[in-house]
């Protein structure tokens, strides 16, 4: 349970509002570099914590994130021309460059002083692995550029694909802290899914359905246990980590790929929800590529040239009872990731936390809404640069672990949640 | 690929518009949390947590010595002393509870932790355990809980025990 002021500190990211400044901290994922695939491409319109943008890529390849409304009567740069090093918008000719100067605006004389003194809001943008990255920020605090594994291994290791949320970014979020779901909803995919079946560990969930949970405080975030019983006396962990904001990662099974999430507020109603799988040591096979971009493991199947899932809110996720009744698929509802998005879109645009009924199973996301609002108001109160801002925060795993029984998960995978670039991910 | 199916069922109604719809009807606290304080460093923090208010839970601390006898022969009964001052058992007091809240800050209570975790399985009363590691490595005190805690939070932030807490509407 929340109270209504803290539900709206913690759901609201525009510009101004604690958390929205919160999130300006951080490079945060504006962008699949495939969106702005070559130089003097269609622009892209980007919404981003509440601030309508145009994204484009100019004829040198430099990539900019402006303000979407031309200066001139406020129309959308989307309808521009991407041409000669600028956008032109169509109405009337003015044109901007990647940092949002105006370079020209044609009813003025030539050599004109004018176009010098308009200037649209721009922020940077950086290609890092498969995604463009975007700083909000105030340009004096901007931070190094994101560290997380999954965008520094080689190309032919990893995959990012995107899909759009009709949900505030927090219920979001929040599915990628709570371990206690996925015995339940997720339960047919550990059987049947191409990316996950077969891993020795999966035996520890199916045998014991009520795991233990540890939380514990990482540098950037938290990490999140969840023990099951294994043979002789041993424990079966799955760990989870949560880099701040909105980072998070799902435990390995097995040598299969590893994945996980960035939970991008579009605006207070919408997010965007990141899926990347990347494997620390390999080529991810063609097999392993077709399967994700199918829409398996965690991935969504797509409306093509979207990044709507063709299971949606529009046609009840395509909701299948007998599946359901033959226990196929627990909800109904086909693939992971849109089984998490049925059950966060159903909860509202935004979840009225006031109504929870919430048990001690739930104490990760319990005590990630703590760290986001002290965070917050920590930022808002004295300017203290929150977790996760510092790359070296970034560079965590997710883990699947066999341990004696009196081993703290924490002290004895210190290894096996740190990104050792080069070394294979600690999996069952 | 777009097949509504159950349109007729209200499926777009999960607006915020749509929101003020729902049944509004006031939530009971949960039946009742536990705090028990393991030792001196969490019964400092238990106290201070137990002057707020609270809806239905209530605050012990160990008393010493802390073991009574094992009353039925398999699991062992504890001395509690309530925060206001009373004293009580664990047998009595879990009576009737959701949660027990175990509070540590040293594996001093590795002997009572057993004997919650021992009476709440009986009971199938919930366990939870808020490790306040303050700094210091809390390594042997996670071990003495974790097999008595089906939820164990180790923090470095004693705020979380009344956070925690206020989630469970306790
Ligand atoms: S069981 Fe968790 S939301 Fe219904
Ligand atoms: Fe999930």
């Amino acid at each position: 349970m929340l109270r209504r002021e803290l539900n709206e500190l913690l759901t609201q990211t525009g510009p101004g509002t604690p958390m929205g400044e919160l999130f300006r901290q951080y490079w945060i994922p504006a962008l699949l570099a495939e969106e702005l695939p070559e130089n003097d491409c269609p622009p892209v319109r980007v919404k981003l914590l509440s601030e309508r943008l145009i994204a484009f890529r100019d004829s040198e390849g430099r990539y900019g994130l402006i303000d979407e409304f031309c200066a001139h009567r406020g129309a959308s740069l989307w309808f521009g021309r991407n041409e000669e090093g600028g956008l032109r918008c169509s109405y009337h000719g003015w044109k901007y460059d990647v940092t949002g100067q105006c370079v020209e605006v044609p009813s003025e004389p030539d050599n004109g002083t004018f176009c010098a003194t308009v200037k649209l809001t721009s922020y940077p943008l950086v290609k890092v692995g498969d995604i463009l990255w975007a700083y909000l920020g105030d340009p004096a605090k901007r931070p190094g550029l994101p560290e997380f594994e999954f965008v520094h291994v080689p190309s032919e290791q990893t995959y990012t694909s995107k899909r759009w949320q009709e949900s505030n970014w927090l219920q979001a979020l929040e599915g990628g802290i709570d371990s206690s779901h996925v015995t339940w909803l997720h339960s047919g995919a550990l059987k049947t899914d191409p990316l996950f079946k077969g891993a020795k560990g999966n035996q520890y969930n199916i045998g014991d359905l009520k795991p233990f949970f540890e939380v514990a405080e990482a540098d950037g975030g938290l990490f999140v246990g969840a023990r099951r019983n294994a043979e002789d006396g041993k424990y079966y962990w799955r760990i989870t980590p949560w880099i701040m904001p909105s980072f998070t990662m799902v435990p390995p099974r097995g040598d299969h790929p590893v994945h996980g999430h960035f939970w991008v507020p579009i605006d207070d109603e919408n997010c965007w929800v990141y899926t990347f799988d990347y494997h620390p040591v390999r080529a991810l096979t063609p097999a392993e590529l077709q399967a994700m971009k199918a829409g398996f493991g965690v991935h969504s199947e797509n409306i093509p040239g979207t990044y709507r899932p063709v299971q949606n809110k529009d046609n009840d996720y395509l909701m299948d009872r007998e599946a359901q009744k033959r226990g196929e698929h627990y909800s109904g509802v086909r693939g992971i990731a849109i089984q998490d998005a049925s059950l966060q879109e159903s909860m509202g645009p935004i979840v009225d936390r006031t109504k929870e009924r919430l048990v001690p199973a739930d104490s990760g996301i319990i005590k990630a809404r703590q760290k986001l609002r002290k965070a917050a108001i920590a930022l808002r109160d004295e300017g203290v640069t929150p977790p996760g801002v510092d790359p070296a925060h970034h560079r965590v795993r997710s883990a699947a672990i066999v341990l004696p029984r009196a081993e703290s998960f924490l002290e004895s995978c210190g290894d096996a949640v740190t990104v050792i670039p080069g070394t294979p991910q600690t999996s069952v | 690929m777009n097949r509504p199916i159950l349109l007729n069922s209200c499926a777009r109604a999960a607006t915020s518009a749509e929101a003020r719809f729902r049944i509004n009807v006031p939530i009971a606290p949960s039946r009742g949390t536990r705090v028990v304080a393991l030792d001196a460093g969490a019964e400092r923090v238990v106290r201070r947590v137990a002057e707020q208010p609270w809806a239905t839970a209530r605050f012990f601390v160990c008393k010493s010595p802390t073991l009574l006898a094992q009353s039925n022969g398999e699991v062992a009964d504890v001395g509690l002393l309530s925060t206001h001052g009373f004293e009580s058992r664990l047998s009595l007091e879990l009576a009737g509870a959701d949660v027990a809240m175990m509070v540590a800050s040293t594996d001093d209570g590795a002997y009572a932790a057993r004997a919650i975790g021992d009476a709440c399985t009986l009971r199938g009363t919930m366990t939870a355990g808020v490790v306040l590691a303050g700094g210091r490595d809390a390594g042997e005190t996670v071990s003495a809980l974790r097999p008595h805690a089906r939820v164990l939070l180790v923090t470095y932030d004693e705020q979380d025990v009344s956070e925690l807490l206020t989630a469970l509407r306790a």
